[in-house]
């Protein structure tokens, strides 16, 4: 578990198909600065197959997936 | 042990790579027992035509329902035990996971893309007959030619459908917001406790249900039991044909689209050794309908986020907006069945079947058609590469315009 990041902006989406939640994140990374991390809390089950793929793609890292219920949890640098 | 293992089989989602292989595996197997196609939206307009039928009307005279078939009720047809397989199979590994939530669409705005995109879906899949299933994933490796014309046609369809999807006006009005949440979100033992048992119970009642069908018909049973193992792999590896497409269009993931090529090349040597044992492959015309459905399908799918099987899984999750997409579906494939006698002809019934096993021999049409598997992988890698390099330097761009030391909110303003 990566507790001890703390991110510096968080992004919520909920009720939302996709692809929104993935392009709603990759859009809010590329407004981060380079190390900045941003907390995306979704509870699209889909993005579990895209949030993280794309962010690695298009060179992010992905620090952390929880997943609890519904609940997604994705953090990722810039 | 036990939770370790619960945790990985039961709660975290599947690799989608392997699932998808894993499809094609099954559904292979699924044509040589059966002798059906693994397929869901035929019988879907077939319960249209049911509803219809409750109404008074006579669908069963309709020409489309002739071709197709609407006799008995879904527990009489291999398609309809399989449906009824896949639901319980989607419904006992949405429980075993506690995924379930009864989630609402964000806005009206979401309903109207989920009705609309789900009715041109289901009117352009039925129109081409077949979904991704059908005229795709397992249509491909029957050699029939249709199911090529949908394939590149729903491709371009999923393009046009992206550009939709994406406009301003469609757009998620979620924002980014500093620091870190302070929600915490609050794990419910007893309620995980609870569903998985549920979704034990529902597991088992589904398998002794086709163990039953079985000693009433062997095709059926294992049809109804094939649909359980095809639902639990949908579910957990959360596969999604639309997101295939789409997604190469809009972030350059092309992972899925491979695995879908890769599970339709093994697929297609299985379906070719029991077309040489004798059984007859499910060819259909190639005419303008399977461009013209293809070409709607994608548009469709992609403005509803979800095809005809991606539906079943989200809307048994308790995701409303799916719900709506599979009412579409059916209004939409309804719809075609109804207006089929008035363009059946030009753009269908007069082409034809055309199968490559024929046109190009036995040996040539599988060449052909892993020719055609070959070319279309490297058209995915070409793509992801022209993707990346466009975006790198878009990048490159926007670095040069944006002075460092501007707020993340300027930045995020510009963006938009």
């Amino acid at each position: 578990m990566t507790d001890s990041v703390v991110p510096d902006y968080n992004l919520e989406i909920y009720g939302e198909p996709c692809p929104y939640p993935a392009v709603a994140t990759l859009e809010a990374m590329t407004s981060l600065k380079s190390g900045e991390v941003l907390e995306v809390i979704t509870d699209c089950s889909q993005s579990i197959n895209n949030i993280p793929s794309d962010a690695k793609n298009h060179g992010y890292e992905v620090l952390d997936i929880s997943q609890q219920g519904v609940m997604l949890r994705y953090l990722i640098r810039r | 042990m036990w939770l370790t293992f619960k945790n990985k089989f039961f709660v975290q989602f599947w690799s989608p790579f392997a699932a998808v292989i894993a499809a094609g595996i099954l559904s292979t197997y699924f044509f040589g027992l059966t002798g059906s196609l693994w397929a869901v939206t035929g019988e879907f307009t077939r319960w249209g035509g049911h509803i219809m039928q409750w109404f008074g009307a006579e669908p069963e005279s309709w020409q489309y329902f002739k071709i197709i078939g609407l006799e008995g009720t879904p527990l009489d047809r291999v398609g309809g035990v399989m449906i009824i397989g896949m639901f319980g199979g989607c419904l006992a590994a949405v429980l075993w996971a506690n995924n379930m939530k009864l989630r609402m669409p964000s806005s009206k705005k979401r309903i109207a893309q989920a009705l609309i995109g789900g009715m041109i879906a289901g009117f352009g899949a039925r129109l081409a007959m077949g979904c991704n299933l059908a005229a795709f994933f397992t249509g491909i490796p029957q050699f029939t030619l249709h199911a090529w014309l949908f394939a590149f046609a729903a491709a371009a369809g999923t393009y046009l459908g992206a550009k939709i999807t994406l406009l301003p006006f469609f757009r998620s009005t979620a924002t980014i917001k500093p620091g870190a949440l302070k929600k915490v979100i609050k794990r419910n033992p007893n309620q995980e406790k609870a569903r998985f048992i549920l979704g034990s119970l529902v597991f088992t009642a589904i398998v002794i249900a086709s163990f039953y069908m079985m000693i009433h018909s062997t095709k059926l049973g294992i049809a109804m039991l094939m649909g359980v193992i095809f639902g639990l792999l949908i579910e957990r590896a959360q596969i999604c044909f639309t997101s295939a497409f789409r997604d190469m269009w809009i972030t350059g993931r092309t992972h899925m689209a491979k695995a879908i090529i890769l599970g339709m090349a093994v697929s297609t040597i299985g379906i070719y050794s029991y077309v040489q044992l004798g059984m007859t492959p499910k060819t259909l015309w190639a005419g303008p309908n399977a461009v013209i459905g293809g070409l709607l399908f994608g548009i469709g799918i992609v403005i509803a986020g979800g095809c005809e099987t991606g539906w079943m899984y989200r809307a048994l999750e308790g995701q409303v907006h799916f719900w709506w997409v599979g009412i579409g579906n059916i209004v939409g494939a309804t719809i075609l069945a109804y207006y089929w006698d008035t363009f059946s002809a030009p753009l269908a019934t007069n082409w034809d079947k055309v199968n490559l096993l024929d046109v190009f021999g036995p040996l040539g049409g599988l060449g052909m058609t892993y020719l055609l598997l070959g070319l279309s992988f490297i058209l995915i890698l070409l793509w992801e590469r022209h993707f990346f390099n466009k975006q790198r330097s878009v990048q490159n761009l926007a670095t040069v315009q944006v002075a460092p030391q501007q707020s993340a909110v300027n930045v995020m303003a510009n963006v938009r």
